[in-house]
């Protein structure tokens, strides 16, 4: 299902807004202390979605698609009453079997356990098949059976060449970035490669991780992928032109905006032989305003991405981890801590996994203790809610 | 009871379940109605049994495409739910298929009624393969026609996206007697092509009312496609020979189509010749097919509620043995004043400690197991 955004699930029952994002997570705010943690914990699960991905051999686009199930499913489900690791779990299962890379369910179960056990303190992960084939049930029917998930890798494979590339080149580049449409797939529904944005090697890469990162945050919820795409092409040219101004001054204010973005049909009337980025972006018939929140939303999960540190690194690879801002904002790395639980997120204001973790199980106890009527006769969100406001007034 | 599955307990209840028609390899279908209109349709009960090896494959491909595909001449999913630990797909009902028209002896086909089943197949084929679905298993079995005479392409359970090129995908798809050489020959790298051959032999036993092309093993059925098309040279179909599981099984010569349809028009041969290409890129595609001379010249093709009927219909009655999905439901509806959490009937199927107050071991947590580190 590639072409028809439009008039897919994707696009009819899926692309939501913050406030009912707000709504989705109403119940875990009543365990936090800080609402900041919450965004953290958005980090950290796609963190460990990426690495069960990786240790169960998934190509990057069945890693975002369990990623977006993830966070569709909790769209309707609460941290603090579901077992999130193996919701992380089901998610990848059903994603690999979406994504037609299948993975024998035995496998994800013993992937699981070792991971979440060593890296998030997770030790009763269920060793049983059947409890994975229930969740991946509930999963699936909470998902309304919409597996279709479009991604932003493909519209910037179809709008962006490596410099001096012929189409031929396109397929024979490493990695996962060569992977996506081919110059003739692409050429039927995105015009010939002369309309392509050139970029170098390394532009295009770090278009390919921002997209990356971008399932970090809740923007596969927010937005249409190819938007997503063309913010991340965006970014590339801020970070990687030294005529970043012509660009800023594309994206000023509002200036006459197409009301309702829509896919970019780009006529392929004039053909440069080289795009110039700030023509290339104007011509996408897209509305730029919207590119520009877009960014902005992405720089700022990068800025609150700076404030978490992976004190689990084995299989991080330092390509996926570095982000583009991390580069030019010099963040020196700290010593590790160990994560003790009970240390508190603040130190440095950096929070880690460790904590986080911690922070789960807390969220947890704390639900149940609600649940069981405790005997203060006070429930525990109400306290929370009390310190809160009392802390605030 | 959350909204969620309150949404769920609606859904369920526009749907009833009659008696069972049928059962496939992952899961049972029952006639049903929408209860509101009286509707017609087909409830597809997805088999999970026990959760051990979760979801078939076919089950999550059949999802995943008809979710998202809709086209007059595609099955329709109108609906899924949950009930118990089954999913339900809700189908459009479609009486019979074309198998069953075609081995039904009683009836006669004219060119024309040939014409329009083609044309309906073309179409539908063209919309999968526009938005990048591959059917892969395309036979007339699998071709449903409704009480108005639309045919249908339905079961996706062997789909799959072709959007990522260059991926290496299985050859050991279609049935048979529909599969094309190159997938024969261990091609693992194919496109919409493959399709088109399974409809070149689909149109083919429509004009000779018997499969075209029934080899008895994958051997035995390039020998019977070379012996009814000439064996392939090298300048018919280059680089054939590379293939992984190329193999000689003979030489045959050419013999003319026009040898064996000896009724069919020109344009009907020029057609079926273009299905039936080696070299699978010049073999036509649907959306060429649709534009192809034999559509347009006379005979018009068939309305579709002029065609040929099977008067045997599919839904023959069986005993109401399995009339479930809504037993359940009052339990459910009821659920909804016990505490906080409400356990939903169809998790104590599988969760041996619960009982009644006892809550959910997966979607929701299981307060009833200690809390990890704690
Ligand atoms: N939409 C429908 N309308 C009416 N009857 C149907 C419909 N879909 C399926 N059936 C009936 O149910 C039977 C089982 O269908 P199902 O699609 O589950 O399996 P199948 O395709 O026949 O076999 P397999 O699953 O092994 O490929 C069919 O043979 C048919 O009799």
């Amino acid at each position: 299902m590639a072409t028809d955004f439009w008039a897919s699930s994707h696009y009819k029952r899926w692309i939501t807004d913050r406030a009912t994002l707000k709504q989705a997570r109403a119940e875990d705010l009543q365990y936090v202390d800080d609402p900041e943690h919450l965004e953290f914990l958005d980090i950290y699960f796609a963190n460990a979605i990426a690495k069960l991905g990786r240790k169960l051999q998934l190509r990057q686009r069945a890693i975002a698609t369990a990623t977006v199930f993830f966070r569709r499913f909790y769209l309707k489900n609460a941290y603090c009453e579901t077992d999130p690791f193996l919701v992380i779990a089901a998610c990848c299962y059903v994603a690999a079997k979406a994504e037609e890379s299948p993975v024998h369910i035995k496998n994800v179960v013993t992937e699981s356990r070792t991971l979440f056990s060593q890296h998030y303190n997770v030790k009763n992960f269920p060793s049983d098949n059947s409890k994975l084939g229930e969740m991946e049930f509930y999963l699936v029917d909470d998902l309304e059976c919409d597996l279709t998930v479009f991604h932003p890798y493909r519209t910037l494979m179809a709008l962006c060449k490596k410099e001096s590339s012929t189409d031929e080149d396109d397929e024979t580049e490493a990695g996962e970035v060569g992977v996506g449409i081919s110059a003739d797939e692409g050429q039927r529904y995105w015009g010939s490669s002369e309309d392509k944005l050139e970029m170098s090697e390394a532009a295009l890469q770090m278009a390919w991780h921002i997209i990356n990162d971008t399932y970090r945050g809740s923007l596969c919820l927010l937005y249409p992928p190819h938007l997503i795409a063309i913010a991340a092409i965006y970014l590339t040219q801020v970070f990687h032109r030294p005529s970043r101004d012509n660009l800023s001054t594309l994206l000023q204010p509002p200036s006459s905006t197409a009301p309702h973005p829509r896919r970019s049909s780009r006529n392929a009337a004039e053909s440069k032989k080289h795009q110039d980025p700030v023509t290339f972006l104007a011509e996408l018939n897209v509305s730029l305003p919207l590119i520009a929140t877009i960014s902005q939303e992405i720089i700022a999960l990068y800025a609150l991405w700076d404030r978490y540190k992976d004190d689990s690194l084995p299989d991080t690879s330092s390509s996926s981890r570095q982000s583009p801002l991390s580069a030019t904002g010099g963040c020196a790395s700290r010593s590790r801590s160990g994560g003790t639980p009970q240390s508190e997120a603040a130190d440095d204001h950096r929070v880690t996994p460790a904590f986080l973790s911690n922070l789960l199980m807390k969220m947890r106890e704390n639900r149940l203790t609600d649940l069981a009527h405790p005997p203060t006769g006070r429930p525990v969100a109400v306290n929370k809610m009390l310190e809160r406001t009392q802390a605030a007034g | 009871m959350d909204a969620v599955e309150r949404a769920n307990v609606e859904r369920q209840k526009r749907w009833v379940k009659d008696q069972k028609v049928g059962e496939g390899t992952y899961a049972v279908v029952y006639r049903g109605r929408e209860a509101s209109t009286g509707r017609k349709v087909a409830i597809k009960k997805i088999k999970v049994g026990q959760f051990k090896d979760g979801l078939d494959m076919s089950a999550v491909r059949e999802v995943k495409y008809l979710r998202e595909l809709k086209h007059q001449n595609v099955i329709e999913l109108l609906d899924v739910f949950s009930s118990k630990t089954n999913l339900n797909l809700v189908l459009e009902f479609l009486d019979s298929d074309l198998e069953m028209i075609i081995k039904d002896r009683s009836l006669v086909f004219l060119p024309a009624d040939i014409k329009s089943w083609m044309a309906m197949t073309f179409r539908g084929l063209e919309f999968c393969h526009r938005n990048f679905v591959l059917h892969r298993d395309l036979k007339p079995n699998n071709l449903l026609i409704a009480s108005d005479g639309q045919l249908k392409i339905a079961d996706f359970g062997l789909a799959r996206d072709f959007a990522d090129p260059g991926y290496k995908m299985t050859c050991q798809v279609i049935t048979r007697w529909y599969r094309p050489p190159e997938l024969l020959f261990g091609c693992r790298y194919y496109g919409t092509a493959v399709d088109i051959w399974s409809v070149g032999c689909i149109f083919a036993e429509l004009m000779l009312r018997t499969p075209y092309l029934a080899g008895e093993s994958d051997m035995d059925q390039l020998k019977t496609i070379f012996r009814a098309l000439g064996t392939p040279t090298e300048q018919d179909w280059p680089g054939h020979t590379k293939l992984p599981d190329y193999i000689t099984v003979g030489q045959f010569p050419k013999t003319p189509l026009r040898d064996l349809f000896t009724a069919a028009s020109p344009d009907a041969l020029n057609l079926l010749s273009k299905c039936l290409i080696y070299e699978p890129r010049r073999r036509i595609s649907a959306k060429d097919a649709l534009h192809h001379q034999y559509f347009f010249a006379q005979p018009h093709p068939s309305y579709p509620s002029k065609l040929p009927k099977c008067a045997t219909q599919l839904a023959t009655a069986q005993p109401l043995e399995e009339v479930d999905a809504n037993v359940d439901m009052e339990s459910t509806v009821a659920g909804g004043k016990g505490g906080p959490i409400k356990a939903r009937p169809k998790r104590k199927l599988n969760s041996p400690y619960d009982d009644s107050k006892s809550r959910s071991i997966a979607r929701r947590l299981d307060f009833t197991q200690p809390i990890p580190g704690s």
